[in-house]
């Protein structure tokens, strides 16, 4: 579940530590030097808990949630209706279905009740979400969440029996009923933990990978539906004791408690902070309460400002009551046109710490040794049919690779190279024909089972994850194999020494010059142990020499891990240089096959790529 | 039989406010691939004119046409103000961006105007109805459907018969390639808003006819049931969403009238049930446009 | 008419293209050829106006158009005819045409429809379908007679036989020869180098981003180790 105990979680549990310290010290300074109202400390700690918990979900997967309120509001019922005396419940719902009149539960197991409740929901939506195809940045995924959210608070504003509905709501017979902030102080601790841990964990890094470029995530074995469902279900789990503890401050709870507002005011919280970081989820809360504080204070009577009161005209005519709702919207705004990524982006306060201080080795590990690959296993792909519309973009193509060979496929553009490639990875269905690895049957199958059964690929237009580091993206392979292959466990620190980059193992993947980033992709294809090596225009963009050097690259990639390479390319030059044997395409067609030489010399190959003359 | 024609013309009636606004959401999307969440806001601005025309004395006659050039105005200033600066961003920032002008703009009006709500009087004409056979129609769902059809006949004119309606087409299919014509991408980005407003206007007449008031958050509703109508028909189809808000305004009559009393209020809430089921198991909407993923 | 010195293009750390010098004259047909990721595409998208170099310069009339938009270089005379065609499928062939005269006035552009109509028999007879039902062929018609409607001054091309069935290459060939016969300036890049090059007046032969060979159609044409050059041996 965590490939490095101290960087996944003795400095994420310090860091949480440090955070929690902050947080409460911006409290304490608030309340004693500011004179503030405890009360609005105890509700920013509430908040945090609640947009940790967006966070979550938001931060790792991509996918912009606006129903987590919704879920809130689930369990903020489901608390209550556990939790509240049946005194006060026969006031509101004494109507209530299942006996819920009579139920009284301490409050902490209400609070377990209600995570359990909501949790059970959210897997069902999860399941929703997963069949539309929910991945960063979908409009589906949005609009399902949207409509969760407007189904609780009809149902909540429209089932009284239930939920007191729209004008009484329930309500404890203490407002406030809490006595201590411990339970609060808890829970946040809690949140922070938890959302440092998932994303941390293997589950989380894999969702990330999925969030910075889905297909590629899928194309290493990801399936990043898992991934999603657990960091769903996460999220609402803490939203829920967020939702539940906020339920019970404020002792009372009616639909319009969480819906809109709530919404807006948690995603603004999220987006400011910076949606990818924790750190920054918490920056956003503490910049937003104290935003939301200070807008509201100007907007009061009375209040001055250096001596200038702000009652007097013309300034009372800006600085009004509700004040807030301006400034929160200004700022949702204001971010996504000057800093969409939020004030922190992604950037982690236990990570900088570990990056000072926690260093493992700083000698570079033994790359690993070359092996030499059996003979098992070969590539057999027969009789591929594929048509788009009433185009034939591949006609009765068949090709062999064994595993101790480089086989190049050319042509000129057009002639349906890639589209060879996509049949045989899962990204497009054929009409006709068997793709087999060592004698099973990949035709046909999803892109993430085929790369788990060992076929890589590698891309045209680059596909790194960006955000995260050199090792990182290295490393997600790596794990998918470790779970889905029968494989001993890779050793991640000499795969990155043997393909050159151990020196910016740290550097985030978007930072990296052109040659590096393909030996990159390189790497981290070769991370999953595949018997073959499916790679789409290596050398696209590169000038003559880099693409000279990337003919060593291959080499040593596909020696180390032992694996049968399949190349496409243009660059004549890198192909005759690296590979055994060539297949030419032209028209969706092999029209010929050799040695580089035989391919060369072929008449038939320089007609395909010069053009023939005019024919009558 | 009698109750299903009667729920279909009350269906349609408001399935024709709801085709305008989604027919507005779908023009933006079109050019400029953003759910405009701010969409209601123009209704919300048009309804402040409204009050305040109507206390000063103006007629009717002289509002109708004024709600549309207000709504236009500030779908235009809405543009220039916000959405130009966030032109080619991803999805996300879109989204998000369109929310916030969505809640500025109803919180100026909370702040700078008022939380109450603001009445004034319909025309006279409106709660009418007249006695067709065994069906009691009311004088507004008629003129509403009469004014749609009109308003989506000239919409539809304007889109194929005219050069700025081409670019307008050219530019949703393809923008680069109609740049390369020679389409320039501020006059057929501010085109679209300023369409976009139009149909906006028309619908904001009936909606604040029907209302008869003015809040902050107006917007709220007209924005939602344009944008989930714009999404049920197919973001990328104009048709699509025209027939989404259709169906969206004949699901609502329909449902309300079939659920038995006591769930009758939950209406709304089915309503979105059904369309987070229909996002589940048919994400592009009614009418698909292809969209090809470049490997 | 056109001359580019020492354009460089980049895709973030990519340089597709480096340091790429040409002209064309008026009158000219200039062929562009060589393998395929050269940077040819590139070269003519930005002299399009679609990509901004990052280094080098463009006149064109003597006037520097460099990092110029694609509305401002249309307006200028030059059109391009994208990669792939890039006709508006969902508009009729008609209207297709119609918006590649938005730039010239109604009654030039009635006139100019009513030439293309006679120019084009094929898109005439199918002048009100919708053109994405057009076949590869007749699409690459449809795709140059819209840039034909600006009436550029320049005509570039990028790769008008790609995807074609051989007959339906030939037409296009035969169409781009007597584009030449009128006198139009033309700049092609082409695949097919072989049929290009008979065409050409003169060539320049991209590879990785560069240009490494140049000459006249004909000397190209007859060059036995053009294929190496393609190759980089």
């Amino acid at each position: 579940m965590f490939s490095d105990l101290r960087r996944d979680v003795v400095f994420p549990v310090l860091g949480a530590i440090v955070l929690f310290g902050l947080f409460l010290g911006a409290g304490a300074f608030y309340q004693g030097l500011l004179g503030g109202h405890e009360r609005l400390v105890t509700f920013a700690l509430i908040d945090a808990i609640i947009v940790l918990g967006i966070q979550i979900y938001v931060g790792n997967t991509g996918i912009l949630s606006f129903g987590h309120i919704g879920f809130g509001a689930i369990a903020g019922y489901a608390f209550a209706l556990s939790a509240i005396s049946p005194v006060e419940k026969i006031k509101r719902v004494a109507d209530a279905p299942f006996g819920l009149v009579d139920v009284h539960l301490d409050p902490w197991t209400s609070i377990a009740i209600a995570v359990v409740v909501v949790v059970t929901v959210a897997a069902v939506v999860g399941i929703g979400l997963a069949r539309s195809g929910a991945e960063s940045g979908a409009v589906s995924a949005t609009v399902i969440t949207l409509a969760l959210l407007f189904v609780t608070h009809e149902l909540a504003r429209n089932w009284p029996d239930m939920t007191g509905g729209d004008r009484a709501g329930l309500s404890f017979r203490i407002g406030g009923a809490l006595d201590s902030r411990v339970p609060i102080y808890i829970a946040f601790f809690g949140a922070i933990v938890v959302a440092r841990l998932f994303a941390q964990s293997r589950m989380g890094r894999l969702a990330v990978a999925a969030r910075e470029d889905n297909l590629a995530a899928r194309a290493m074995g990801v399936n990043p539906l898992v991934q999603q469902m657990v960091g769903l279900l996460l999220s609402v789990g803490v939203v829920g004791v967020g939702a539940s503890l906020r339920v019970y401050q404020k002792g009372s709870i009616l639909p319009g408690d969480f819906f809109f507002n709530l919404t807006l005011v948690t995603l603004v919280m999220l987006i400011v902070g910076g949606r990818r970081s924790v750190t920054g989820a918490l920056l956003g809360v503490g910049v937003i309460t104290a935003g939301r504080e200070l807008a509201r204070r100007l907007g009061q009577d009375g209040f001055e400002i250096f001596g200038i009161g702000l009652d007097d005209a013309p300034l009372d005519w800006i600085f009004r009551p509700n004040l807030k709702m301006v400034f929160l919207g200004s700022a949702m705004l204001g971010f996504m046109i000057w800093r969409p990524a939020g004030l922190l982006d992604d950037w982690e306060l236990d990570r900088w710490l570990h990056g000072k201080f926690g260093r493992r080795r700083t000698k570079p590990p033994v790359p690993l040794p070359m092996v030499a690959p059996g003979n098992s296993d070969a590539l057999v792909v027969r009789g591929i049919d594929v048509a788009f519309g009433g185009f034939q973009a591949l006609r009765d193509v068949s090709i062999d690779a064994g595993r101790q060979e480089v086989v190049g496929i050319i042509g000129p553009n057009g002639a349906g190279k890639t589209t060879l490639l996509n049949v045989i990875t899962g990204l497009v269905p054929v009409d006709a024909g068997t793709v087999e690895l060592g004698g099973v049957d990949l035709t046909g199958k999803q892109s993430f089972q085929i790369a788990r059964h060992g076929l890589v690929r590698t891309f045209q237009n680059l596909r790194l994850f960006g955000a995260l580091t050199v090792w990182e993206n290295v490393e997600v392979s790596a794990l998918v194999a470790q779970t889905t292959r029968d494989q001993p466990p890779l050793d991640v620190d000499a795969l990155v020494a043997a393909a050159g980059l151990w020196e910016v193992r740290d550097r985030r993947a978007r930072e990296l010059d052109y040659g590096t980033s393909r030996r990159l992709e390189l790497a981290r294809a070769a991370a999953m142990s595949p018997t073959f090596l499916l790679l789409d225009e290596p050398t696209s963009g590169m000038s003559d020499t880099e693409s000279m050097s990337m003919i060593e690259q291959v080499r040593s990639m596909a020696g180390v891990i032992g694996a049968g390479v399949v190349v496409i390319d243009h660059d004549l030059n890198f192909i005759t240089g690296i590979c055994d044997r060539i297949y030419c395409l032209d028209c969706g067609q092999v029209i010929a096959e050799g040695s580089p030489a035989e391919i060369q010399a072929n008449p038939v190959v320089q007609a395909a790529y010069m053009g023939s003359s005019a024919q009558q | 039989m009698a109750e299903l024609l009667q729920n279909l013309i009350d269906g349609l009636g408001r399935g024709s406010i709801y085709a305008l606004l989604a027919l507005g959401v779908a023009v933006i999307f079109g050019v400029m691939h953003l759910l405009n969440f701010a969409h209601g806001e123009l209704i919300t601005v048009s309804g402040y004119a409204t009050f305040w025309a109507l206390s000063a004395g103006w007629s009717w006659y002289l509002v109708v046409p004024l709600i549309v050039a207000v709504s236009v105005v500030t779908s235009l200033v809405i543009e220039r103000l916000a959405f130009s600066r966030v032109r080619g961003a991803d999805d996300f920032t879109l989204l998000l961006t369109s929310f916030g002008v969505h809640f500025v703009v109803s919180a100026i009006f909370l702040l700078y105007v008022s939380a109450s709500v603001k009445t004034f009087s319909r025309p006279g004409w409106v709660t009418n109805t007249y006695a067709v056979g065994f069906l009691r129609i009311e004088v507004f769902d008629t003129v509403v459907i009469g004014v749609t059809v009109l308003a989506l006949v000239a919409t539809s004119l304007l889109l194929q018969r005219t050069m700025f309606g081409l670019a307008l087409r050219a530019a949703a299919a393809d923008f680069d390639t109609a740049r390369l014509m020679g389409v320039r991408s501020d006059s057929v980005i501010r085109g679209a808003f300023a369409l976009s407003g139009v149909l906006a206007g028309i619908a904001g007449i009936f909606w604040l006819m029907r209302a008869g008031n003015t809040v902050p958050t107006a917007g709220v509703n007209p924005m939602l049931k344009g944008v989930l109508a714009a999404l049920i028909g197919g973001l990328g189809s104009l048709r699509g969403a025209v027939l989404g808000g259709f169906v969206l305004g004949l699901a609502e009559v329909l449902l309300r009238s079939r659920l038995p009393d006591s769930l009758a209020s939950l209406t709304e809430g089915v309503v979105f049930l059904l369309i987070a089921l229909l996002f589940i198991f048919r994400p592009q909407g009614l009418i698909s446009v292809a969209h090809a993923e470049r490997v | 008419m056109l001359e580019v010195s020492g354009l460089t293009t980049r895709y973030g750390e990519i340089s597709a293209l480096r340091n790429a010098s040409l002209i064309v004259g008026v009158g000219e047909v200039v062929g562009l050829i060589g393998p395929n990721g050269a940077g040819k595409t590139t070269l003519l998208n930005t002299l399009a106006g679609l990509l901004k170099p990052s280094e080098g310069v463009v006149t064109f009339d003597g006037e520097d158009v460099t990092g110029s938009s694609p509305e401002r270089l249309l307006r200028m005379g030059l059109a391009l005819v994208p990669e792939h065609r890039r006709i508006f499928g969902d508009l009729t062939v008609e209207e297709n045409l119609r918006i590649g005269g938005i730039t010239v006035s109604t009654r030039r552009r009635q006139s100019l429809l009513e030439e293309m109509a006679e120019q084009f028999p094929v898109l005439r007879q199918k002048w009100t379908t919708a053109a994405g039902y057009l076949s590869g062929g007749e699409a690459q018609q449809l795709a140059i007679a819209r840039a034909l409607m600006s009436e550029p001054r320049l005509l570039m091309m990028d790769e008008p036989s790609l995807g074609l069935a051989p007959v339906m290459v030939d037409v296009v060939f035969e169409l781009i020869s007597s584009l030449r016969d009128r006198g139009r300036t033309l700049l092609v890049v082409e695949q097919n180098a072989t049929r290009m090059l008979d065409l050409a007046d003169r060539a320049y032969v991209l590879r990785s981003g560069a240009v490494v060979a140049e000459g006249t159609g004909a000397d190209l044409r007859a060059d036995d180790q053009l294929f190496d050059t393609f190759l980089g041996n």
